[in-house]
């Protein structure tokens, strides 16, 4: 306090207006400079400078060194096939799971909405997995899979004399990947969309209920439309989740077989710190930014333009 | 046949359609509790088994013989201590840091009146677009430049400057009656003592929620500190479990052991606070 005492008291000369709004400001700056200096030297300035770094083949060892290559970075990626192969790696995972999430989240929402026993202990289970972190998630999910001695296999082989190699198969490794991914972060979305659907107002569905309205209608045209920006909120908080997947991959995979499960951020994260590319790596970055902004733009004229009706 | 056996069996139908309704209610939500805890079951039993059980095809329920055999050998064989006390210290720092710094910005953006906070507020919610991994290499360089690499810092900072914090605490405090700061303005508050004796006991709630997310949050955290710290020592449980992995692969025991050390903190925490972390959750999907 008696720094801002002290410099509000050098205006002194200044008329009354003056003087209070130099104070408020004073005052006010104080209270926000450590967070705004984090955040501009940790957040919005690496931002700009990610921007700078992927103009240049960038030099690890001695900046000044770097040479400009204006967009080079950006024409060399779009021509290189395994960009194209991480990008298809990740939108697949996308599709497979982001449907999935927000199918199982609303399921388990709604059952746990109704009358049902328990439904505290039911709902600390399903959110429970959000709260590992992706390698404890990740590992577990590597022994369920083991073709040596998982779980999995051993009840399926009793049904089927072929039961699938999920990590080591082309086919399996990313939905084996996107099931272990549900589990993780399905909690989430269940605990959103559970509060959104509590607050629907009651009178809604008695209302519904005196039109005559039976479950499926009740659903289509009171739940849905009242959960819609929280099924919004969790369809796009999904989307920009797994297009960022790199943990998964790196401990079940390490994006094989083959590179049938390298994603976008594995392969930033390869021409970084394998081959040391800053410049082509901070360019990865800036697309795979730049396509997120796309998804979020489109979701919003998509489902927001639809609640507008 | 008259309308008031009509409406009987009617009345009649629905019940049993209800209860029925609800018996497979009650069997859908409990069989997919059962699944989602099969993984936690198998963690915690293979974790106690010996090495030759935890390898035995098939569920292992219950280990005989229990053992903790395993957990002496990560102890020895590992640097799991190193890493608790790095993680511990790591979420613990973060969560203080996000907790004060993010209270003050969003005192004096929503409380303060002074020039420039708009823009200022519309930059830091703005910033929400920004995914994390854009800014990772020049990141890296700026943390490599100021000389951090393998410290508590290089994975704090980064974390401290995220804008959920302030984006919820702003909402919180924009709600709070401007009569009761009135009232304290006249009785010569200063802006100071209005944070601390108003605003910051009024907040009790939500700061309690903001905090348990942020420190579960900073101690799951992968990619980052992968990335900055680069010796075995320095590391966190979440990089921990792979390099056990790694080092003892085709043992199931120790892997599960590993990861049960580095969850087992969360999940006490998560059962005794659970309402106030799910909360957090709750308030994410509000605004």
């Amino acid at each position: 306090m008696s720094i801002v005492d002290h410099v509000s008291g050098r205006f002194a000369n200044l008329t009354n207006l003056e003087r209070r709004t130099s104070r408020q400001f004073v005052e006010g700056m104080l209270f926000a400079l450590p967070y705004l200096v984090v955040f501009v030297s940790f957040l919005l300035y690496p931002l700009v400078k990610g921007g700078y770094m992927s103009l240049f083949e960038w030099n690890v060892f001695d900046p000044s060194a770097s040479t400009f290559v204006g967009l080079g970075n950006y024409a060399r990626l779009l021509g290189d096939p395994d960009f194209w192969n991480a990008l298809w790696n990740t939108v697949y995972f996308a599709v497979l799971t982001v449907p999935t999430i927000v199918l199982v989240s609303l399921g388990l929402a709604l059952g746990v909405n109704r009358d049902i026993r328990g439904r505290g202990v039911l709902r600390a289970i399903f959110f429970s997995p959000y709260i590992l972190t992706v390698t404890v998630a990740a590992t577990i999910w590597v022994d369920f899979y083991s073709t040596q001695y998982g779980v999995i296999n051993h009840y399926l082989g009793m049904v089927v004399s072929n039961p699938p190699k999920w990590l080591q198969s082309q086919l399996f490794a990313m939905p084996a990947i996107s099931i272990t991914t549900v589990w993780w972060l399905v909690g989430f979305s269940f605990v959103v969309l559970l509060a959104a659907r509590q607050s629907v107002p009651e009178y809604l569905y008695e209302a519904a209920k005196l039109d005559g309205a039976g479950t499926w209608r009740m659903f289509r045209d009171v739940t849905i439309p009242q959960m819609r920006y929280a099924l919004f909120f969790v369809v796009v908080v999904n989307i920009i989740w797994t297009f960022q997947v790199f943990g998964q991959p790196y401990v079940m995979t390490s994006g094989g077989p083959g590179q049938a499960t390298e994603t976008l951020v594995m392969y930033l994260y390869q021409a970084a710190f394998n081959q040391r590319s800053f410049g082509y790596a901070a360019a990865v970055g800036y697309v795979l930014t730049g396509i997120l902004v796309l998804v979020s733009i489109g979701n919003y004229y998509f489902i927001g333009g639809g609640a507008n009706e | 046949m008259s309308d008031a056996t009509a409406s009987s069996r009617f009345e009649f139908g629905a019940l049993t359609d209800v209860s029925l309704r609800s018996v497979l209610v009650h069997v859908a939500m409990y069989g997919a509790g059962v699944v989602f805890l099969l993984p936690y079951v198998y963690m915690v039993s293979t974790s106690l088994s010996t090495k030759q059980a935890a390898i035995q095809p098939g569920m292992n329920w219950i280990p005989s013989p229990v053992t903790f055999a395993t957990y002496v050998r990560l102890l020895s064989e590992s640097q799991v201590v190193a890493w608790t006390i790095n993680t511990i210290v790591i979420a613990s720092v973060t969560t203080f840091l996000v907790l004060l710094f993010d209270s003050m910005v969003a005192f004096s953006l929503t409380r303060l009146d002074w020039p420039g906070q708009r823009l200022i507020l519309g930059v830091v919610v703005a910033s929400f677009m920004v995914p994390g991994f854009v800014n990772i290499i020049p990141l890296y360089t700026f943390i490599s430049n100021l000389g951090l690499l393998n410290s508590y810092l290089a994975v704090i900072f980064p974390f401290v400057a995220g804008p959920l914090g302030v984006f919820m605490l702003v909402q919180f405090f924009d709600n709070i009656p401007d009569e009761i700061q009135e009232a304290a303005r006249l009785d010569g508050f200063s802006a100071f003592r209005i944070y601390t004796h108003i605003v910051l006991p009024l907040s009790r709630s939500i700061l309690t929620a903001l905090g348990l997310f942020i420190f579960v949050w900073s101690w799951n955290q992968f990619l980052w500190p992968l990335i900055v710290l680069q010796e075995e020592a320095k590391y966190t449980l979440p990089i921990g479990v792979v390099i056990i992995q790694d080092t003892f692969s085709f043992q199931p025991a120790l892997t599960m052991a590993g990861a049960l050390v580095a969850s087992g903190p969360l999940f006490v925490l998560f059962l005794l606070v659970q309402d106030q972390l799910i909360s957090a959750v709750e308030m994410q999907g509000v605004t």
